[in-house]
């Protein structure tokens, strides 16, 4: 089984989010954004550490709206974890029979679910922070009767063990024979045979008295030791002897450790003499080797292991990097991954991926979903509208959910409108509606996405870092824009601005619907050609509002960008340009020549000029408007 | 195996043993009085789960009282104690109650609903529904509580009633629609006070089960079922078992005895036996050893049973196999009265002369509660103990109901009908009358609940028995346990327990207490209310104390000594059936009512009549003559 959804309120910087979780979920965002108070809602909802000394509870893990707020008068932090299968039968019955008393039915579609919430309030009587677990019902009260017995919480647990690897993996700790969460369990449960074990203890005794004999002082040292035993001595004599070798098995296979050599002609070195990067590494595929071989004889046969794995890229190097997601993504069981590299986000598919912001109102959470949920009453025709909207729409009853899957056309939303008709409270029903229409116009399908994971392969590294997005057509537009910014004193990496450049990556458009899902502030500079032109009226199609676009998207005035830079007058500097190129008889050109000519040398000019906007300011004021117009609303934004 | 179970299996005849071991689809285990039901019932479940220590499925096992599923609990505890957890044991009632709970929220249903058992509830929930439509019952009326559980009782929803009435009932149409719109603001009244009556459970289960979904789920979940004293299966409870098994479940296990369907009039049926044979594909097995009765009543049953002509004809007759040894007293004796008072007085002097332990271990069963009546006074005359058999829908003291009322109260502050419930309770036994709209009106303007406001009001009034007050409320605040309030408010009421009622509620709630405990673990206020809600409040035997029972309250039971009174045409077969004729079904369910009665009987048996009740004379009951047994009375 999975956690399919994760909702959190009033956990430390979370005031309210909720998170879908897939196989492999990779939370992005920058430091103290709150991906690491996720990752603990959920270790929290399913383990017992709240309540324990030291690892657990404290009213700083409360939501503090400012620094006035009283952790004690909150309503408390409140986590609620739910787990749902995908397709009817996917959980294996032994699941399902064991936990028959909190399983809950999705009568439409034959999946089950289970639903835990995780409290932690102030208590005035008991003077502390009380935790409490409950499981829910469908429509998300808490399970009273067999539902409510302690014991489920411990079976629930049993079924989704969860498993926590920082960021800092250090070997010695997770290789230790004694604290490590897997390694130790892992030689602990090793089996040796008793004949072997005689055998092995019997030749550790014969090389230890070879060892002692090889060098006659230690026969001293022994000797004079031994009077430790004499001074102590009660009535039966002691014995003192020296051990070069271990005594026990335990000992001998607690002292096992990992060696390896990265080429045939290297000497074989211990896992700790290694790179911190393979060290790292190491630990992680560790992880796996306890799934595989201990995990279900330590829970049930039915679990399947929760892994929060936090940049899992440390210490190495990017083309390890890039190769990791395919490691990640087939460890066994569920997965929640932190990372700040773009490399490794590079092969994460889009539906994965969740950016994870700090705003004034917390932590928020973004992501590209596949369909958007809104309760909704069971009003009069709703059922008719749902069933002859086939795949599109879904609505459960017991929870009161309407789904739609995709985005909500125009006909479905009319007739959706049409059955609050009647309806009491039909305002409120409509703006619910009016509210799934617009969350659903933020889809994007899956060809977009897959168009997107052909071409813009390197963009997504670093798209999904950047806190705004400037779209432009090419390369030119991409080295101007960038010098010209600096000149006007706004550097773009330093505000964290990803210039992306259309063309080269895919679909403009996509971008823009891209950056509207994710929330991400954006701005487009276009050419003012036909081409322009058409791009404006896709971007229209796609929802944007008449102010939406005339914000966002620029076009040259004068056509595209060289028939502009033309037009801004920068017209000498341009033929200063061509001529250091090696164009002959630069300065000689007429303006459509000059046109003509720059086409042909896209990239050098660009570079050429870039390099000239960034050290001449007043050049920088008489590029073209568009970009500058841009740059300020950056500007503004900050 | 545990070694427990070992020695339990050992024990077992071989037929029972077979029984146990039963792996061949569905079985319907026919057993008469004193087979070791029981036994073998427990003894498979713990078979099943000892046989299973890896798997996860539990085991569905339902009976007809929470007692037997108290007694089979504790017994499967003891034979599988670390896989006893995988046993689901409960009562139809209680079970759909679970299921509601989980899964109610498809229907509409809170999983925290309320139980109304009792009456006085109901009654009170039917009188808010009405209230308004004083246009059609505005005259109020006495039967509608009965004639909507009637309808219930069939499954019938408010939609269908109207309907029902007019074509089955033969209602006038005006009759019919009023009817049928009193269930469904019934209905709706006890919805909006988010509770469920007894029928509701049932009802609202099977309507559930309608989902295929659902009812895979529960198959999957409880992969065995088993259902003692099937014959006790009423119409809705086997529908629901149907629904829940859908096609071709194979997995069912019934304990049954037709000579034992004595609740027709709950709707129970000699019949179904045949139907659920039919229905699922049963294999039957008869086990014949009686273990329980001395031969001598083995016989005489043997002998009465066969006069019914709609029971079974391939039921082989039962054979004494337990061990008796042979006393002075013959195992069955008659005796004749002159008129009841004399039966009365005879059969408590008789028991009077016995010793503590004999008591103990000695019921006076009849038909009918009235008859019990003379023999409770005489007995009470001559200083024995009694204890009455049989199910308690509520505490029989308004000291108990009070406290009981507060829990509910503490659990669901804003629940006025059962802030009335408790003020009335209150009243009834510190004489101090509180007026409940007041308390109310005064808890919403000094924003406090309204079982605040209702503690300062009796504050004001300073009636006896107030530290009892002061205890609950310690308990609503939080800073007393439930443990704790129960000793005190238990010691303030001591001494003021004139008819013993109070002693009989302060050991049911003890032995509730401990059922709970040993059926659940620690509870939660929330859980142990709704336990007690659907458990029977009656006392817990004492020592010493004579057994007085209807033939229905003696069902499951046995006792050393049984005393069958009222054996007079007219009292037992009942005036009702004897008109009905012989061989009417009617006489059929009285000679079984007789069957139960005289099989209660572990060594002796003693049947009495008087040859007038009520003044009127009354020919020997015809049992008598059946069993046998009329040649052998003697005048004493």
């Amino acid at each position: 089984m999975r956690i399919t959804r994760v909702e959190i309120e009033n956990f430390r910087s979370i005031r309210h989010i909720v998170v879908d979780l897939r196989d492999t979920t990779v939370l992005v965002g920058p430091n103290n954004a709150g991906k690491t108070a996720i990752l603990d809602a959920v270790r929290i909802a399913l383990t017992r550490r709240w309540g324990q000394r030291g690892t657990g509870f404290s009213e700083y893990d409360i939501h503090m709206a400012d620094e006035s707020t009283d952790p004690k008068a909150s309503s408390g932090v409140c986590i609620e974890l739910k787990s749902e299968e995908r397709v009817p039968g996917e959980w294996p019955d032994v699941i399902v029979e064991d936990l028959g008393n909190i399983v809950q039915l999705d009568l439409d579609t034959d999946c089950r679910s289970v639903a835990l919430r995780a409290q932690c309030r102030w208590n005035a009587d008991e003077d502390s922070f009380e935790p409490s677990w409950e499981f829910l019902a469908a429509d998300r009260e808490p399970l009273v009767g067999a539902g409510a017995r302690r014991t489920n919480l411990e079976r629930f647990w049993r079924y989704l063990p969860f498993f926590y690897l920082g960021p800092l993996r250090d070997v010695g700790d997770e290789f230790s024979a004694r604290s490590s969460q897997f390694w130790a369990r892992l030689l602990r449960d090793l089996n040796i045979p008793p004949e072997l074990e005689t055998r092995a203890l019997r030749v550790l005794d014969l090389l230890n008295r070879k060892l002692l004999k090889a060098d006659p002082r230690l026969e001293g040292i022994a000797e004079t030791l031994s009077g430790a035993t004499r001074v102590a001595a009660r009535d039966r004599e002691g014995g003192l002897d020296l051990r070069m070798v271990p005594l026990k098995t335990w000992d001998l296979l607690s002292r096992a450790e990992i060696i390896l050599r990265n080429e045939p002609d290297r000497p074989w070195l211990p896992l700790k003499r290694q790179g911190q990067g393979i060290q790292s590494l190491s630990v992680i595929f560790l992880f796996q080797a306890f799934v595989e071989h201990l995990l279900a004889g330590l829970y049930e046969p039915g679990s399947e292991p929760v892994l929060a794995l936090e940049e899992p890229e440390t210490h190495l190097h990017p083309q390890a990097v890039r190769t990791l997601w395919g490691h990640i993504d087939a460890l066994p069981g569920q997965k929640i991954v932190t990372t700040h590299s773009p490399f490794f986000v590079q092969h994460v598919p889009f539906r994965d991926l969740r950016l994870v912001r700090l705003t004034a109102a917390g932590t928020e959470v973004r992501s590209l979903p596949e369909r958007f949920s809104v309760p909704f009453p069971p009003v009069s025709g709703l059922e008719s509208v749902v069933e002859s909207a086939g795949e599109r729409l879904t609505y459960v009853p017991a929870s009161g959910t309407l789904t739609v899957h995709g985005a909500l056309e125009e006909g479905l939303y009319r007739a959706l409108l049409r059955c609050c008709g009647q309806d009491e409270q039909r305002d409120e029903l409509e703006a619910l509606l009016r509210d799934l229409k617009d969350r659903s116009s933020l889809y994007v399908a899956d060809d977009e996405l897959r168009a997107l994971e052909t071409y813009a392969r390197r963009m997504r590294g670093e798209i999904f870092f950047a806190e705004r997005w400037l779209v432009v057509e090419g390369q030119a537009d991409y080295l101007l824009v960038h010098s010209i910014a600096h000149a006007l004193d706004y550097d773009l990496d330093r505000h964290g601005v990803s210039v992306i450049d259309a063309k080269n990556n895919g679909d403009p458009v996509t971008f823009a619907a891209l950056a509207r899902a994710l929330d991400v502030p954006w701005f487009a500079v276009f050419d003012g050609d036909g081409e322009g032109r058409k791009l404006l009226r896709r971007i229209e199609r796609r929802g944007f509002s008449e102010d939406e676009r005339a914000r966002r998207c620029r076009l040259h005035p004068d056509g595209d960008l060289e028939a502009q830079l033309v037009a801004d007058g920068v017209g000498t500097e341009l033929r200063e340009v061509l001529e250091e190129a090696g164009v002959k008889n630069a300065q000689g050109l007429d303006d459509e020549q000059l046109v003509v000519q720059l086409k042909g040398r896209k990239s050098a000019y660009a570079a050429q000029l870039a390099a000239r906007v960034r050290s001449r300011p007043d050049l920088a004021h008489r590029m073209p408007g568009a970009f500058r117009e841009a740059i300020d609303e950056f500007k503004g934004l900050a | 195996m545990t070694p427990k179970l070992a020695a339990t299996m050992d024990a077992l005849t071989d037929m029972q043993r077979r029984v146990v071991k039963w792996d061949d689809g569905p079985l319907l285990v026919v057993a008469g009085p004193g087979a070791g039901k029981t036994q073998v019932l427990t003894c498979r479940v713990a078979r099943l789960l000892d046989s299973s220590p890896d798997e996860r499925f539990r085991i569905l096992g339902l009976t007809f009282t929470n007692k037997a599923a108290h007694e089979m609990r504790t017994r499967i505890a003891m034979l599988v104690p670390d896989a006893a957890e995988r046993a689901e044991i409960n009562t139809f009632h209680g079970f759909c109650a679970q299921l509601l709970r989980q899964h109610g929220v498809h229907g509409g249903i809170k999983s925290n609903f309320e139980i109304y058992s009792r009456t006085a509830d109901r009654q009170a929930v039917l009188e808010d529904a009405l209230r308004g439509r004083p246009d059609c019952f505005g005259g109020g009326d006495d039967r509608l509580l009965t004639q909507i559980d009637a309808l219930k009782a069939r499954l019938i929803g408010p939609g269908q009633a109207a309907g029902h009435l007019r074509a089955k009932a033969g209602l006038s149409p005006e009759a019919a629609e009023r009817l049928a719109l009193a269930y469904r603001l019934y209905e709706e009244e006890l919805s909006r006070s988010n509770a469920l009556d007894f029928n509701s459970l049932i009802c609202q289960a099977f309507e559930l089960l309608q989902h295929p979904s659902l009812a895979r789920h529960c198959r999957t979940v409880y992969r065995h079922w088993l259902v003692d004293e099937f014959q006790d299966t009423n119409d809705p409870q086997y529908r629901l078992l149907r629904r829940m098994a859908g096609d071709g479940f194979r997995r069912l296990f019934a304990v049954a005895d037709d000579d034992q369907t004595i609740y027709e009039w709950n709707g129970a049926n000699v019949h179904r036996i045949r139907t659920l044979v039919h229905d699922f594909g049963c294999e039957v097995i008869q086990l014949t050893d009686n273990f329980r009765c001395p031969p001598g009543v083995v016989e005489a049953a043997n002998r009465l049973v066969v006069y019914n002509v709609q029971r079974d004809p391939a039921k082989a007759p039962a054979a004494s196999a337990g061990r008796h040894a042979a006393g002075d007293e013959p195992e069955i004796q008659s005796r004749v009265f002159a008129d009841d008072g004399e039966e009365a007085c005879g059969i408590a002097a008789d028991i009077a002369a016995l010793g503590a332990s004999e008591r103990a271990e000695t019921a006076v069963l009849a038909r009918s509660r009235a008859l019990l009546t003379p023999v409770r006074s005489a007995l009470e005359a001559l200083n024995v103990p009694v204890a009455l058999l049989g199910r308690r829908d509520d505490f029989a003291s308004p000291q108990v109901r009070w406290f009981f009322a507060c829990l509910k109260q503490i659990n669901r502050p804003l629940d006025r009908r059962n802030l009335a419930t408790l003020a009335g309770a209150f009243t009834s036994f510190s004489g101090v009358p509180l007026d409940v709209e007041e308390v109310i009106v005064r808890s919403e303007t000094d924003q406090v609940t309204p079982l605040a406001a209702w503690f300062d009001a009796v504050r004001q009034a300073a009636p006896p028995g107030l530290p009892a007050v002061e205890a609950v409320a310690r308990l609503a605040s939080g800073s007393a346990r439930l443990a704790d309030a129960v000793a005190e408010v238990m010691e303030c009421f001591k001494g003021n327990d004139a008819d013993g009622a109070l002693k009989d509620d302060l050991s049911a709630w003890r032995r509730l207490e401990r059922e709970i405990r040993q059926a659940r673990g620690s509870v939660t206020l929330d859980q142990f209310l709704q336990e007690m809600d659907l458990s029977s409040k009656e006392p817990a035997p004492a020592p010493g104390t004579v057994s007085l029972g209807t033939v229905h309250g003696s069902k499951g039971l046995e006792f050393d000594r049984v005393y069958l009174i009222g054996l007079a045409e007219g009292v037992f077969p009942s005036w009702h059936s004897v008109n009905s004729g012989n061989g009417s079904a009617a006489i059929e369910e009285e000679r079984r009512n007789c069957f139960v009665a005289i099989t209660r009987a572990k060594r002796r048996l003693i049947l009495s009549r008087a040859r007038s009740y009520r003044r009127r004379s009354k020919k020997p009951s015809r049992f008598l003559g059946e069993m046998g047994l009329l040649d052998q009375v003697a005048s004493p």
